[in-house]
């Protein structure tokens, strides 16, 4: 039993990201190989990125090359995907779960009337059917879903799998087929980007590693001995409500209940007491290390390591054992 | 400016959740049931506008089963809505995330709309797809993971933010259009008791439920399972900082394994 599937690749920097490297890993498996994988770009450098498809055995890719979808709406580009699907006869297609993945795969499952989930961990086709596996009420539960239907739209949670082995071949680049975008779809212009205060922003949500303070930091300018264990770490910056609520930092840094949940290998909580407020928007991360002055805060109780001390001297040695053991 | 907020009723956060007896779902047993986080998010972000632009009116819509569909719908007109539209589900029906943008969007697609306002994703199944499955079913623009909206009456449109990979965006966009929510940019308010009774009276408009065409496969619950129970920290003894880390670093490097 195998699939049909078209990865919906996004570019960073000119190259494939990494959540579509793990797309093309997933799909190789459903497919059963290369032969039932079909590559999709679009944008200003779809053209001059396609090639990389063929570093991982991906042979057919169809290109939308138009700098216009660089700056639209998820709603132009459903169409060509749809059309695109259909014209390789594709029965799957999946995308990275980024920002742009999740708002394109329901937009693309009510055009194509397909079944289709978010953010998913585990992809399995077997005699029980398309099963999918994927974290729910902000990472507390898991459900696994069996997608019927023929058709299926797919978001891969960042970080879930791992990018495919190399077997490198040569690509056929097509251009996609591009219907007309619905007049209505044209008005909406994107104005301006900037770039988002360091560690926060989506990158806290897909981050490896993530460290957070919380006010047991005592004042903003204390904040850096976060950042640079983040810093050390290659991690994410994240904050409690209680250090964004005072304006220490933005609330795109905060984690939980009214903020971001994140689900990493590595959640260091540092100077956070841990209430169920914060706890619901970080207990699902892989490993848990809460460094807290006081030996009965609730973070411990959550936590799969703890250091009892006070941050002010633990941190900096942290920082500096970690710039150490990683050659920094 | 006539705006439609989409508004579900999810399992209160603090929720001590369980698996249903067949082992499929979660069981909604003794569960009280609150609007989606997000949701609020939503409502506020429409009162808000309806405040700043004069005429306007906000209409709840929700689809799902008695009796937390109407509580949410109650509750939203008690924080000021105008209006409410309830889709009644079957109770037995567990309704996926695309059959519930069919049954929203009949029950919208009468009613005047300039704005369609969502959650970026319910605190339960947390499926993300509702609102641009919403978009396409309307057939306008939508967009996700959206904060500070505003209005610019000037040149008639919405203008907002979006945090995404490539930074902080800002857009401009005219109307219709369907707006998932991040969160609120400040904290939504909470209702007054003469609202509230006040809002008891306010006649709730029911659309008919009706099962969707065959092609559209359905998304059938198989397991929903719950991590073990975490059984409290490790506490690491040390003498001197320089201990604590290094001990620390060991462990996460050689026993946990997160990073190399
Ligand atoms: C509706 C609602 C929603 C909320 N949403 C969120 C949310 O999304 N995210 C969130 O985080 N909170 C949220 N909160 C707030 C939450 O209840 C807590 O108030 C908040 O998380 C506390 O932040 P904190 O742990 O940084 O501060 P505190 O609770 O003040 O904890 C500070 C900790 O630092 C420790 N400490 C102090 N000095 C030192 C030192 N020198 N060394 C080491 N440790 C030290 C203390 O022992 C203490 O445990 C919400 C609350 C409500 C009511
Ligand atoms: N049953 C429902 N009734 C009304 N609105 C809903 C319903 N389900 C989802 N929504 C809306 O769609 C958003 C995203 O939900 P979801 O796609 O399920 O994560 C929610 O925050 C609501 O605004």
């Amino acid at each position: 039993m195998s699939a049909r599937v078209l990865v919906v690749g996004e570019l960073r920097d000119g190259h494939l990201a990494d959540p579509t490297l793990e797309s093309v890993g997933s799909a190789l498996a459903l497919a059963g190989g290369p032969e039932g994988v079909v590559g999709f770009l679009a944008g200003a450098s779809a053209r001059s990125a396609a090639s990389e498809y063929g570093r991982y055995g991906v042979a057919d890719v169809r290109v939308a090359e138009s700098g216009s979808f660089d700056s639209v709406p998820p709603a132009f580009l459903a169409p060509v995907v749809v059309a695109t699907a259909s014209e390789t006869r594709s029965d799957t297609i999946v995308v990275g779960g980024t920002t742009f993945g999740r708002d394109l795969t329901g937009r693309v499952a009510a055009r194509w009337n397909a079944a289709a989930a978010n953010g998913v961990t585990e992809v399995r086709l077997t005699g029980e059917g398309f099963l999918v596996r994927r974290p729910v009420f902000g990472g507390r539960a898991t459900e696994t879903l069996r997608l019927e239907g023929p058709r299926r739209v797919l978001s891969l949670r960042p970080h879930s799998f791992s990018a495919p082995e190399e077997k490198p071949t040569e690509v056929r680049v097509t251009p996609a087929a591009a219907p007309e975008p619905a007049p209505g779809l044209l008005g909406p212009k994107r104005v301006a980007v900037a770039p988002i205060a360091s560690g926060a922003g989506p990158g806290l949500t897909d981050a490896a590693i993530v460290v957070s303070g919380g006010r047991g930091l005592r004042a903003p300018e204390n904040f850096h001995l976060v950042e640079e264990l983040a810093q050390a770490l290659g991690a994410a910056v994240g904050a409690s409500r209680a250090v964004t609520d005072a304006g220490w930092r933005p609330p795109s840094f905060q984690v939980g209940q009214t903020g971001k949940t994140v689900s990493p290998q590595l959640y260091i909580a540092v100077g956070i007491s841990g209430a169920i407020q914060h706890i619901v928007g970080m207990v699902s991360s892989r490993v848990i290390v809460a460094i807290n002055s006081d030996a009965t805060a609730p973070i411990f109780k959550v936590a799969d390591y703890g250091l009892v001390g006070d941050l002010f001297e633990i941190v900096p040695a942290l920082t500096a054992e970690v710039r150490r053991v990683r050659g920094l | 400016m006539e705006i439609v907020v989409c508004v579900k009723p999810v399992p209160e956060p603090e929720t001590r959740l369980r698996a249903a007896a067949d082992g499929r779902t979660y069981d909604t047993e003794a569960v009280k049931f609150v609007l989606a986080g997000y949701d609020e998010s939503a409502v506020e972000q429409a009162l808000l506008l309806k405040e700043s632009i004069p005429g306007s009116k906000v209409h709840a819509v929700a689809f799902g089963p008695s009796p937390r569909t109407e509580e949410v719908l109650r509750a939203s007109l008690a924080l000021g809505c105008d209006q409410a539209t309830w889709v009644e589900a079957p109770s037995e029906l567990r309704p996926d995330p695309l059959a519930t943008a069919h049954a929203l969007a009949r029950a919208i697609r009468p009613l005047p709309h300039d704005l369609v306002l969502c959650g970026k994703q319910a605190g339960d199944d947390e499926s993300g797809l509702v609102a641009p499955a919403l978009g396409e079913l309307l057939g306008v623009p939508d967009f996700g993971f959206v904060v500070d909206l505003r209005w610019d009456a000037g040149s008639s449109r919405l203008t907002f933010r979006r945090e995404t990979e490539a930074g902080e965006e800002r857009w401009e966009a005219p109307l219709p259009v369907v707006v998932a929510m991040q969160q609120a940019w400040n904290d939504p308010r909470t209702a007054k008791l003469p609202a509230i009774l006040k809002s008891r009276k306010v006649p709730i408009a029911k659309v008919a439920w009706t099962p969707l065409p065959a092609e559209l496969g359905p998304t059938v619950p198989v397991r929903f399972e719950l991590p073990p129970p975490r059984t409290g920290a490790k506490i690491v003894e040390y003498k001197t900082p320089g201990e604590a880390a290094e001990k620390l670093v060991r462990i996460l490097r050689e026993e946990a394994k997160v990073f190399p």
